[in-house]
């Protein structure tokens, strides 16, 4: 048997790990799978952007100051959703309510009176960026 | 049937997706370190500002117009071409990406389906989950379709999708559309097709099978063909390696002394190095420059550049670094100001087809190799410059980009905020 030099871990690795043919093969050898965080919170790679939320109109709603929102554009707007909106040349993000007589933006903020409803009317420039689906706050 | 998906103003369109206060206005995007337009909404072309326009010389048509200006921001355009191109891979499994804004898509074996509304439904597709609005012509060859998506930005009604294949349509179309805007119609053919009277797409394919393959060669004949609506240009969604690569780059200050330039230039082969080898390449030839700055028409010029061949080809940053800072030393003149450098690699062999010269010591080039290898994987893991030849200089040299927008989808840090 010829001794070999060992130039790099990596050859290293391959020479001696893995492939070990004495005593009986790991069962979970063929097992590679792991869990992708990405894979659960982004559906759509060519849809999904992120936000940062800055602001306390949203608290109620688990969106708190610094949070991270995952806005996918290829979710529909539904009546309820929490969506980044752009109105009147602003964004924000609100519960969209959405009945008949058009859209409401609902704050969620019991604490706070500064808040109010907001009506969409055919004079506001308004347009739904695009809807929340997750929120990543800090533990 | 082949589609060629074209963003509208990309630049631009790109710069509105997070800010939709600037849909309807004028939009200007400058080209790398400030200098022209590279790309004008619909609005600033109405305004008159021309493609390619200095920002200097629209200045004031810029200010009456509140205009808007942006730097080019190429890590929000690729992230977006990006999203665009995924988008268009849900409606064919072949797709081309021409450019950063235009693909071609095989639509052939899905005869029998309605391609107007299929075009139609591509586009609003594209709008609505990138935000970035995108015209699909759809036609029997990929000349034709793109001339087909031509007419969706001059046609509003057509709501992004043209399907144009009816003998009779395509007729019509072609009788309008100027032969220098034909895709494939060189500029040097141009002048001939001028001097013959052929005005139009339709004068053009008049031409008669022969006097074409004679006067205009295969490629000419090809586009003829084409536009008779027989596909005979190849789809290529295959990746062939650049036969050539340049990085350059205009300097936001002129550069004066030797050092500082070279350290430019060992930056340029860097980059050039890692592309080369992300390719798979190595090059036998590398040309360095330099220029001085053109606009200013009373300075003294001393543009230059020098070949530079490699005894054996080679991608390993350590020699390329080397010989381009070699080169940029013999053509740099003192007393002059160089706004621009670059480096060139060129006769690229793929790595797996090299032959090593006898006269070659291999365990250096092993070494050069492994040290490369290295480099490499620490820039992979770390980002790129983590690790920097001494001669590359730590502090680089910024273009100036002073109307950036943030890097909206590729930092953590530019991630747009939302007052809520």
């Amino acid at each position: 048997m010829e001794p070999i030099q060992i130039t790099d871990t990596q050859s290293f690795e391959s020479a001696f790990m893995g492939d070990v043919k004495a005593g009986f093969p790991s069962p979970a050898e063929d097992m590679r799978e792991k869990l992708d965080i990405v894979k659960l919170l982004v559906r759509h790679s060519a849809s999904t952007f992120f936000f940062r939320v800055d602001g306390v109109s949203m608290v109620d709603a688990d969106m708190d100051e610094g949070d991270i929102l995952i806005v996918d554009r290829a979710v529909d707007p539904y009546n309820g959703c929490k969506a980044v909106c752009f109105i009147d040349g602003e964004y924000t993000v609100k519960r969209v309510e959405i009945g008949e007589r058009g859209a409401v933006l609902m704050p969620c903020n019991e604490n706070s009176t500064r808040y109010k409803p907001i009506p969409v009317g055919p004079d506001n420039d308004f347009l739904i960026w695009g809807v929340v689906t997750w929120i990543i706050k800090k533990a | 049937m082949y589609a060629l998906a074209d963003c509208n103003n990309f630049f631009v369109s790109c710069e509105r997706v997070f800010r939709p206060d600037l849909d309807g206005k004028p939009v200007i995007v400058l080209s790398s370190n400030d200098g022209c337009a590279v790309a004008r909404s619909n609005e600033a072309k109405a305004l008159g500002i021309p493609m390619g326009a200095p920002l200097f010389k629209i200045k004031d048509i810029v200010k009456a117009n509140n205009v808007q200006v942006f730097s080019s921001n190429f890590a929000l355009y690729g992230d977006m071409s990006r999203r665009v191109q995924e988008v268009l891979r849900t409606y064919s499994p072949c797709v081309e990406h021409y450019s950063i804004d235009e693909a071609f898509l095989d639509l052939r074996g899905m005869e029998g389906i309605d391609f107007q509304a299929y075009a139609r439904e591509i586009s609003a597709m594209c709008r609505k989950l990138t935000r970035i609005p995108v015209s699909v012509g759809i036609a029997p060859t990929k000349t034709l379709a793109k001339i087909a998506s031509k007419l969706c930005k001059q046609y509003p009604k057509l709501q992004g999708g043209c399907f144009m294949y009816r003998p009779q349509d395509v007729e019509k179309v072609l009788r309008k559309y100027p032969v220098g805007d034909v895709w494939g119609i060189g500029r040097r053919s141009q002048k001939k097709l001028q001097n013959m009277g052929i005005q139009t797409a339709w004068d053009y394919v008049q031409i008669p099978e022969e006097a074409v393959r004679k006067l205009f060669a295969l490629p000419g004949y090809r586009t003829w063909k084409e536009l008779k609506g027989i596909p005979c240009i190849e789809f290529e969604d295959m990746v062939e390696p650049k036969q050539s690569i340049c990085v350059s780059r205009s300097f936001a200050k002129e550069i004066t002394d030797s050092a500082t330039l070279c350290e430019q230039v060992a930056n340029f082969a860097d980059s050039a190095a890692s592309k080369l080898r992300k390719q798979g390449s190595l090059a036998l030839e590398m040309y360095v420059f330099v220029m001085t700055n053109r606009f200013k028409e009373n300075a003294p010029q001393a543009n230059a550049g020098i070949c530079i061949p490699f005894p054996d080809a080679t991608a390993d940053y350590r020699t390329v670094i080397l010989a381009a800072i070699d080169g940029c030393r013999r053509v740099f003149r003192p007393g002059f100001g160089y706004k621009k450098a670059g480096v060139i690699f060129s006769k690229l062999i793929q790595a797996e087809d090299f032959t090593r010269s006898i006269f070659e010591d291999e365990e250096a080039a092993f070494k050069e190799a492994k040290l490369s290898g290295a480099i490499d994987s620490i820039n992979r893991s770390f980002g790129e410059g983590s690790v920097l030849f001494g001669s590359q200089g730590d502090d680089k040299i910024k273009v100036a980009n002073e109307h950036s927008s943030p890097h909206y989808t590729t930092l953590w840090t530019d991630i747009p905020s939302v007052k809520i």
